[in-house]
């Protein structure tokens, strides 16, 4: 108690230092407050929603049969436990509350388990005038429980439904992300009105026991699945990559940036704890002289540490968890998950803890390491300035302030290592919102090369490809085959006349690239549903009624027509089928003049199309991301800003006796300023084009890798992002100098002069 | 004195073996000897072997539960093995898929390595004396039936065919994703069809054995008389891959109602199929003329010579034989030799047995009829089993050909007696049948029958078998084959 006491009275003693510190760790815990907030929320999200909505194992949608029909093979499954069935249809529009649809996707849901969560409201029962909706349908036309929605079809039907809750069901983003509204109704409530056809289904639900062999119940499940039409499972791990498809580039890479953004707030933390033993080298040898023990100094630290860290940890934590709590949030519901409410108390508790104990052990190890040597030394080391001279650097006050930085070569380390981190970081983020802006408009950040499609015949390829602006051209062929075997199961076969990377790269999964001309990538979705694995034959009956057999070398992301998709060589197909249609591919050059390529292919008596990105183009949802991204930033310039100052001040007070001078013999406001500028100046030069390269060889590619390998994503700054995040950096130590030159500048000049 | 000593110690020494011995028969080991059986409690999918083992149910629908007493006889019963060549070109396994039962099964390769494990499980039980109730090879097939002989014999069983290795639509490389490939279906089995082609060992039944026929064993598929036309697919060097369902399926049959026509196991369309060139896409295979059908007389001689038993030179594998002294065991032979997996029991097969059942009578004897099919199913079943009903000696009726266990009691006025169907080896749930017949308090016997794991496990080819055969969604597992408890583990008053 008496030891608390104690160190409250010497925090007391110097408020501006021990503020600075706790400026410094609630600064780092915001940024680990965010991070943690981000990364728990999304990196959960699914299997949070996927277990409050009880949402099945396995997925079974085929086209419209007998529920006895497909209840019978269901029965014969093993590892089965439960079982539901619906009809989902989408041919009637919907109206409510601020909005309306032409088309919604309607679930005609059965009595038993329903494969949703209901968060407002209550379920549906047997009652024929009953709906639920979606919560991204209530949220954006603003329809809650008892209100009406009307289902409208176009031959002029209208029939209002009474809404009775409000569900959540993470086998699908969200409205308007996904561009239908969802809506479930009771199949036993439209028995009552006597709907014709909703006796079929064309949706099974499964639950396994063991979801470790969901792989064992799909095999047995194409053999029972025999005859029946258009047979494609997604298991809810599929569910999870569909997810991550549509918007999942985007959580992963905030998740990956999450982690990096933890990096560096430990770093700094340790090198800010570093600068403060540093500063107090002079303290710890006085007190060894004092006979203290070695032990007994580094407990002082560690409880002087401990003191700051354990409220200002707590405020930044807490100040990070709540600005990212809305965006994630918001992010999350467009996703159709659910934030982590009380779980996230957890992982911040750990975090805090985290964050404390850093701070405790960054404190206690230099100082025991500085406590190690003779007590003389200690002292003596304390107040002797460098023996080294300085680099030589630019002279005038400026090139003194470098100088000054330069002699501690430890702490301006440090310092450059914050701030290169914090540099990559924003550019990091300037890369991703670049990114967010392709993802909204260029198809090719999600595996399509090609920017623009027109009508014309393969031997215009020559033509097109030498139209100014253009990169490649082929004619793309897009086939609609069925499985041989299962001749229900239809698949997509796309075929360019050579190598498709150049105009369509899905990432690859498992295998290698499709090469030869009876070669095959398949998207990870077929090959699941047709059991083929790399080294496997895919047997494709062409509308023609010709086959074509093509050898598997590859599995792909794809997100085209739900991963039913084959990539291979025109060859064959043409082979099979010589009559084949196409359409001419055409992919740019970079900064190419789109309308002067359309305007080429129309000289070529085509009408250009513009090819659409396969991935959310909702403006809304960009904007949450957006917003996520300013509060990153904001905690990253305030990052900046901290280890200036902290590594400017901490020069300040070192010379002391030396600015003192200075000012003694003339020197004014604007010279004590440059000084300090000179002295940021350093820090910046060596920093800059650290992080410029930091984030280019390492966090860029890294973050890349961490977040989806569907597609190549660049996220290497450009010229311009890096100009501007390199000026906002000379900006911020401009800033951090003329705020330590005026603090120095408040002081006495007499204060200084006695020190020396 | 020293004499008058030798003479009490060793009459001593006779009454205590006298004693151990009459212990032993009147059965001391009343439940089943395994404490475990297999089972998917969590329902995973996934049979592991548990405790404990069901017990023996009292069934007294014929007679009130007493006291069981002295064994009179100990058996096992091994049925429908379908130890089969799964690389014979003579197999229509794409029938599978429109439901025509057997065609194909996932765990059919490793069929004779089933069989070699049931039988080390049947010798665990130390019967004396074991029926073999038919379908011991799938498709009437000379090789099906070496390594089938070979197995029952013991010593070293070869399964392979054809060229040596694995060449069949199980392979990984094959396309068609309906039939269960190991190497990259799940559950993965890397190399299993390789290891299912290579020699083993079987330990080989230690004691008597009497074979039944089935249909498998006389008739292609269990469906079609063996011809010069399925002699010649038999034996050749071409197999159905795929069938074509738009252009080459029997005359009146459209590729809409293939699966109706072949669902119901219609002989004459399976007949059709085989009876003509192949109706689709064929694969080379590597030909084998071990691979000929077998006539119905060279089969029945050949099981004769092997098990010692049966018929010489009759038209039908009607014999009577001892189980145990005082307890006669009939095996019928209800096989059809026109087609058609169905049985019969024909008229002079009427005479046969009613002349048997009157010997057993007499003789004062247990009676048990062993035959493939089910009595009450066959065609002129009701016959047998109106002769049956007359006997106050006859214990039971035990089959097979079901793939099903399944017990009913059969009530007459003499008594009465037990219908026991048998599951399949080559199926869900790969059980062979304990039986011990046991005199009980008041001059009645029981019956005390349970169902025997085969001894394969873990990852061994016949340990495979029995997962796949569980997981198989045309097998037994959904087809409730196993039975309820009263169907398998139970002691039948009489």
């Amino acid at each position: 108690m008496l030891a608390l006491r104690a160190a409250l009275v010497r925090l007391r003693a110097r408020p501006g230092r021990a503020l600075l510190a706790a400026v410094g760790i609630a600064a780092a815990g915001a940024m680990l407050g965010t991070a943690v907030t981000l990364s728990y929320g999304l990196g959960t999200g699914f299997d949070r929603a996927a277990a409050r909505a009880d949402l099945p194992d396995v997925l079974v949608r085929f086209d419209a049969e007998r529920i006895e029909e497909v209840e019978s093979r269901v029965r014969r499954l093993p590892n089965v436990e439960a079982s539901a069935y619906r009809q989902s249809f989408t041919g009637i529009g919907v109206s409510g509350g601020s909005g309306s649809a032409p088309r919604a996707t309607y679930e005609i849901v059965r009595e038993g388990r329903r494969g949703y969560a209901i968060v407002a409201g209550r379920d549906l029962r047997r009652a024929d005038d009953e709906v639920v909706i979606e919560r991204g349908l209530s949220r954006e036309w603003g329809v809650d429980p008892g209100e009406e929605v009307v289902l409208r079809s176009p031959r002029g039907f209208a029939l209002p439904l009474k809404v009775v809750g409000v569900a959540v069901a993470p086998d699908n983003v969200a409205y308007p992300l996904a561009n239908k509204p969802r809506l479930y109704v009771s199949y036993e409530g439209l028995k009552q009105r006597r709907f014709e056809d909703i006796e079929l289904v064309n949706t099974a639900l499964l639950w396994v026991n063991d979801p470790e062999r969901t792989d064992v119940t799909l095999t047995q499940a194409r053999v029972a699945g025999f005859g029946i039409s258009n047979l494609r499972f997604v298991t809810r791990d599929g569910i999870r990559l569909l997810l991550d498809q549509a918007a999942g580039i985007v959580i992963a890479l905030l998740v990956a940036f999450s982690l990096v953004a933890l990096g560096s707030a430990a770093l700094m933390l340790a090198a800010s704890a570093q600068a403060e033993v540093q500063r107090r080298l002079e303290t710890i040898g006085v007190l060894r002289a004092l006979g203290f023990t070695r032990t007994g100094v580094v407990a002082r630290a560690s409880l002087d540490a401990a003191l700051v860290a354990v409220p200002a940890g707590a405020l930044g934590i807490a100040l990070g968890a709540l600005v990212a709590l809305g965006p994630s949030a918001r992010l999350l519901e467009t996703l159709n998950e659910l934030p982590p409410g009380r779980a996230l108390l957890g992982p911040l508790a750990l975090a805090y803890l985290g964050l404390v104990g850093v701070v405790c052990i960054a404190t206690a190890w230099p100082v025991w390491r500085a406590t190690a040597g003779p007590v003389a030394g200690l002292l003596r080391g304390a107040e002797l300035p460098s023996r080294r001279a300085g680099p030589r650097l630019l002279g005038g006050a400026v090139g003194l302030g470098a100088r000054m930085a330069a002699a501690r070569r430890g702490r301006l380390a440090g310092t450059v290592v914050v701030l290169g981190t914090s540099t990559a970081v924003a550019l990091l983020l300037l890369a991703l919102a670049g990114l967010f802006e392709r993802l909204q408009n260029d198809p090719g950040t999600v595996g399509k090369r090609y920017a623009i499609t027109a009508r014309l015949p393969p031997e215009d390829a020559g033509a097109v490809r030498a139209l100014p602006g253009v990169r490649d051209a082929a004619p793309r062929y897009v086939v609609e085959a069925a499985d041989s075997f299962r001749l229900g199961t239809r698949l997509r076969l796309v075929a360019y006349p050579g190598d498709h990377t150049a105009f369509e790269n899905p990432a690859l999964a498992e295998g290698r690239r499709a090469r030869g001309a009876a070669e095959a990538e398949l998207g990870v979705g077929l090959a699941s549903a047709l059991g083929i694995p790399v080294g496997g034959t895919l047997a494709a009956q062409l509308p023609s009624g010709a086959e074509v057999r093509l050898r598997v070398v590859g599995l792909v992301h794809a997100l085209e027509n739900e991963g039913q998709i084959a990539y291979t060589r025109a060859g064959p197909l043409l082979d099979a089928s010589p009559g084949l249609d196409s359409t001419m591919a055409v992919v740019l050059r970079p900064n190419a003049d789109r309308a002067a390529v359309e305007r080429g292919l129309r000289g070529l008596g085509a009408v250009p199309e513009a090819a659409s990105g396969a991935t959310t183009r909702s403006l809304g949802f960009l904007g949450v991301l957006a917003s996520l991204l300013r509060v990153v930033a904001v905690l990253n310039g305030l990052v900046c800003l901290y280890a200036l100052v902290q590594a400017l001040a901490l020069t300040a007070v070192e010379r002391r006796p030396s600015i003192a001078v200075l000012r003694a013999a003339g020197a004014g406001r604007g010279d004590v300023a440059l000084v300090f500028l000179g002295a940021a100046g350093l820090v910046v030069a060596l920093a800059a084009p650290a992080g410029v390269l930091l984030e280019r060889v390492a966090l860029g590619p890294i973050v890349s890798r961490l977040a989806i390998d569907y597609a190549a994503l660049s996220l290497a700054a450009t010229p311009a992002q890096t100009a501007v995040t390199v000026l906002a950096l000379v900006l911020v130590a401009g800033a951090a100098a003329v705020w330590v030159g005026r603090r120095i500048e408040r002081e006495p000049i007499v204060a200084g002069l006695r020190e020396e | 004195m020293r004499a008058g000593l030798a003479v009490v110690l060793l009459l001593g020494l006779i009454t205590v073996l006298a004693t151990i011995q009459g212990c032993a028969r009147a059965g001391m080991d009343q439940e089943p000897a395994a404490d475990a059986t297999y089972a998917d409690r969590d329902g995973d999918g996934v049979l592991a072997r548990e405790g404990p083992a069901e017990p023996l149910r009292d069934r007294t629908d014929l007679a009130p539960a007493a006291r069981p007493g002295r064994e009179l006889a100990r058996f096992a019963q091994i049925t429908d093995a379908h130890v089969q060549d799964e690389e014979t070109p003579a197999q229509l396994k794409v029938l599978d898929r429109f439901g025509v039962s057997g065609s194909f099964r996932p765990q059919e390769a490793m069929s004779p390595q089933v069989l070699g494990e049931a039988v080390r499980a049947v010798n665990a039980f130390r019967p004396e004396a074991v029926v073999v109730t038919g379908d011991l090879i799938q498709s009437a097939q000379a090789n099906e039936l070496d390594q089938a002989l070979a197995t029952l014999a013991g010593g070293t069983v070869r399964p392979d065919s054809g060229a040596g290795g694995y060449s069949g639509p199980q392979a990984g490389s094959n396309p068609d994703p309906l039939f269960y490939r190991p190497d990259v279906d799940a559950p993965r089995f890397p190399g299993l069809m390789a290891r299912a082609q290579e020699p083993f060992t079987s330990p080989g039944l230690r004691v008597p054995w009497f074979p039944t026929l089935g249909n498998h064993d006389l008739l292609v598929q269990g469906e079609v008389v063996p011809s010069g036309r399925t002699r010649a697919l038999a034996t050749g060097d071409r197999a159905l891959a795929e069938l074509d369902p738009n252009e080459r399926l029997p005359d009146g049959v459209e590729a809409d109602n293939v699966d109706e026509l072949l669902a119901g196991g219609d002989a004459e369309g399976v007949e059709e199929l085989l009876d003509r060139e192949l109706p689709g896409r064929t694969r080379r295979v590597a030909a084998d003329p071990r691979r000929r059908h077998l006539s119905p007389d060279e089969l029945m001689e050949r099981l004769r010579q092997a098990s010692g038993h049966g018929p010489r030179g009759a038209a039908l594998f009607d014999y009577a034989f001892d189980l145990a002294p005082g307890v006669r065991g009939l095996a019928l032979d209800t096989a059809r030799r026109d087609g058609g997996p169905g049985g019969v029991f024909r008229p002079e097969q009427a005479r046969w047995l009613a002349r048997e059942l009157g010997r057993a009578r007499r003789a004062g004897e247990w009676v048990l009829v062993f035959s493939h099919h089910p009595l009450e199913r066959a065609e002129g079943g009701a016959r047998a089993l109106a002769l049956l009903d007359q006997e106050p000696g006859v214990v039971a009726a035990v089959n097979g050909h079901m793939h099903r266990n399944s017990i009913r009691p059969r009530r007459s006025a003499s008594g009465g007696y037990w219908l026991v169907t048998t599951a399949s080896l080559i199926e869900h749930p790969q059980q062979a049948r304990a039986f011990r017949l046991v005199e009980t308090a008041g001059g009645g016997v029981a019956l005390e029958t349970w169902s025997i794991d085969h001894a394969g496990a873990g990852d061994t080819p016949a340990g495979i078998a029995r997962q796949l055969a569980f997981l198989d969604v045309h097998g037994g597992r959904p087809a409730g084959s196993a039975g309820s408890r009263l169907d398998r583990n139970a002691r039948l008053f009489r």
